[in-house]
């Protein structure tokens, strides 16, 4: 699993992902195809990528919290989970490359990096596809690049997304004018997920917006590139705040863990709220707490990931108490 | 199609905008399009008569939900902003999409739409993304027939230096290599 381990420049960085829509020639698209195409494309799909290797999973067997819990983990994503009818997805080995099935496209194959690690996540996903190309016809043309149900994928039909944690920027009141500059170059800013809770975690996915006319290659540049004056311009700050602020900041986020410490119940709200702190502490080398712990409390703690790993987690009651000892589970040797 | 508001001009203004799954669509004429933007309810800043004539302004400001980002909520970007610019909004693809549904949903019926109505979206395909041509990575059944098309290219360029210096002899064999790789393109 990508969560939980060390990655690229992870004091800002979260996560990296590659996503590449691929469509069958002869079928109409998701949405409408019959019930006998849907199976016909599935078992097509799953015969390309049959062996040892891959492992095919029946969304339609598992609960509605273990479903969620897979868009939780970015496994697949949240339209797959809330999916009607026939769903599916294929994942390797290692559970870092998954390929949805009939989502807004017949296939999306996803590739997932910790960290800032654009390279890597494209290598994995391409992988993935060369298998698809050699063994199914993809829907293509000469002028508009890989077919996709929405005109907005043309092309290469990649979406390379960045998960940042951008205390400072947010602080500085500074979003809005990234927003505008990244809008200029292609790339687009929103809250992880598009949830609005998640703004107090400041977190947030950037990505590229245009895949028509541009190549792999240079979209790749183009994020590497900017994504990384981003991290560097956050980074810069953290150093600032660090030296002008250091005991403040360091007093405060050793209380938050205590008070995480010695809680029997914490909401998830609660835990939001205190994420942030813990982790520009830990960023900044204030507190010594890994990172990568953090961020794997955060999905883990989430309340369909606790209700789908946790028994008698039903209520939002016990899944607060199942929470806290998830806290302690994950984070609580570190020695701060 | 009419103005959805005036019911008297032409819709050429096409909105859709799905914020956190609410959506709204409108269809309007350009001056219905300004008086709604003047009220705040489209909310397009840098709206002018022409409002998407640079990809730059397109992304930069144009949508409710960027405003809401800067509050912490975040929306949909909206999937497809499209002004017809085609006179055969009834035009059918074979999978039964009409060139008008696909504008209006902003979404393709099956991959042959993208051939019957190649040319009727390429406006809107150029509003979206700047560029209507693809580059980078092609399938590998392309790919073959894009070496064989580069290779044809190549040589029919030595054929022309060879007729030019005379080199009768060298411009025929490169012939026979020219209808060679024309007919392995054929049998693709």
């Amino acid at each position: 699993m990508w969560f939980g381990n060390k990655g690229n420049d992870n004091d800002v960085a979260v996560s990296t992902r590659v996503r590449i829509a691929r469509n069958l020639s002869g079928y109409p698209f998701p949405g409408r195809l019959s019930a006998e195409q849907e199976k016909e494309i599935c078992s097509k799909v799953a015969e390309i990528y049959k062996g040892k290797e891959w492992k095919i999973n029946d969304l339609s067997k598992l609960s509605k919290a273990e479903r969620e819990s897979l868009a939780d983990k970015h496994i697949i994503s949240r339209e797959l989970a809330e999916k009607e009818g026939m769903s599916e997805y294929i994942s390797n080995k290692a559970g870092d490359v998954n390929i949805m099935l009939l989502e807004e496209d017949h296939v999306r194959i996803q590739a997932i990096e910790p960290g800032f690690n654009v390279k890597t996540a494209m290598e994995k996903a391409y992988k993935a596809e060369e298998i698809l190309d050699k063994n199914a016809e993809i829907a293509y043309s000469e002028k508009y690049g890989y077919l996709t149900h929405c005109p907005t994928n043309l092309g290469t039909a990649i979406r390379i997304s960045v998960m940042l944690h951008l205390p400072s920027y947010t602080r500085a009141g500074q979003i809005r004018e990234l927003a505008l500059q990244l809008a200029k170059l292609g790339l687009t800013i929103r809250g992880e997920d598009g949830e609005g809770s998640s703004a107090s975690a400041y977190l947030y996915q950037i990505s590229n917006q245009i895949t028509l006319g541009v190549s792999e290659d240079e979209i790749v540049e183009r994020i590497e590139k900017i994504i990384g004056q981003i991290i560097e311009g956050e980074r810069s700050m953290h150093e600032k705040l660090a030296e002008s602020s250091k005991s403040a900041i360091r007093e405060s986020a050793r209380r938050k863990y205590g008070m995480l410490m010695y809680s029997e119940s914490i909401s998830s709200k609660e835990l939001t709220s205190y994420y942030s702190d813990l982790r520009l502490a830990a960023a900044s080398g204030l507190i010594k707490l890994p990172v990568e712990k953090l961020d794997e409390l955060m999905i883990r703690s989430k309340p369909y990931t606790i209700e789908a790993e946790h028994k008698n987690t039903s209520s939002p009651e016990e899944r607060d108490r199942a929470r806290a000892a998830l806290v302690r589970e994950i984070i609580g040797n570190a020695e701060i | 199609m009419l103005c959805e508001k005036c019911n008297k001009n032409e819709a050429t203004f096409f909105y859709h905008e799905n914020v956190n799954g609410q959506v709204r669509n409108y269809k309007l004429c350009a001056d219905c399009a300004n008086e709604l933007q003047k009220n705040g309810e489209l909310n397009i800043k840098d709206f002018t008569s022409s409002p998407f004539d640079s990809i730059g302004k397109f992304f930069a400001n144009p949508f409710k939900s960027m405003d809401k980002l800067f509050s912490g909520v975040f929306g949909e970007t909206p999937s497809l902003l499209s002004s017809i610019s085609s006179g055969r909004p009834a035009a059918k693809c074979d999978c039964g999409m009409t060139l008008n549904d696909f504008l209006e949903n902003g979404m393709a019926g099956c991959p042959s739409c993208y051939e019957t109505f190649e040319n009727d979206i390429e406006p809107t395909v150029k509003r979206i993304h700047g560029k209507t041509v693809h580059e980078g990575h092609s399938p590998a059944r392309f790919r073959e027939k894009n070496d064989l098309k580069k290779q044809i290219e190549k040589l029919e360029k030595e054929r022309t230096d060879a007729v030019s210096s005379e080199n009768y002899e060298k411009a025929a064999e490169i012939r026979d290599k020219i209808n060679e790789l024309k007919n392995q393109l054929k049998g693709e």
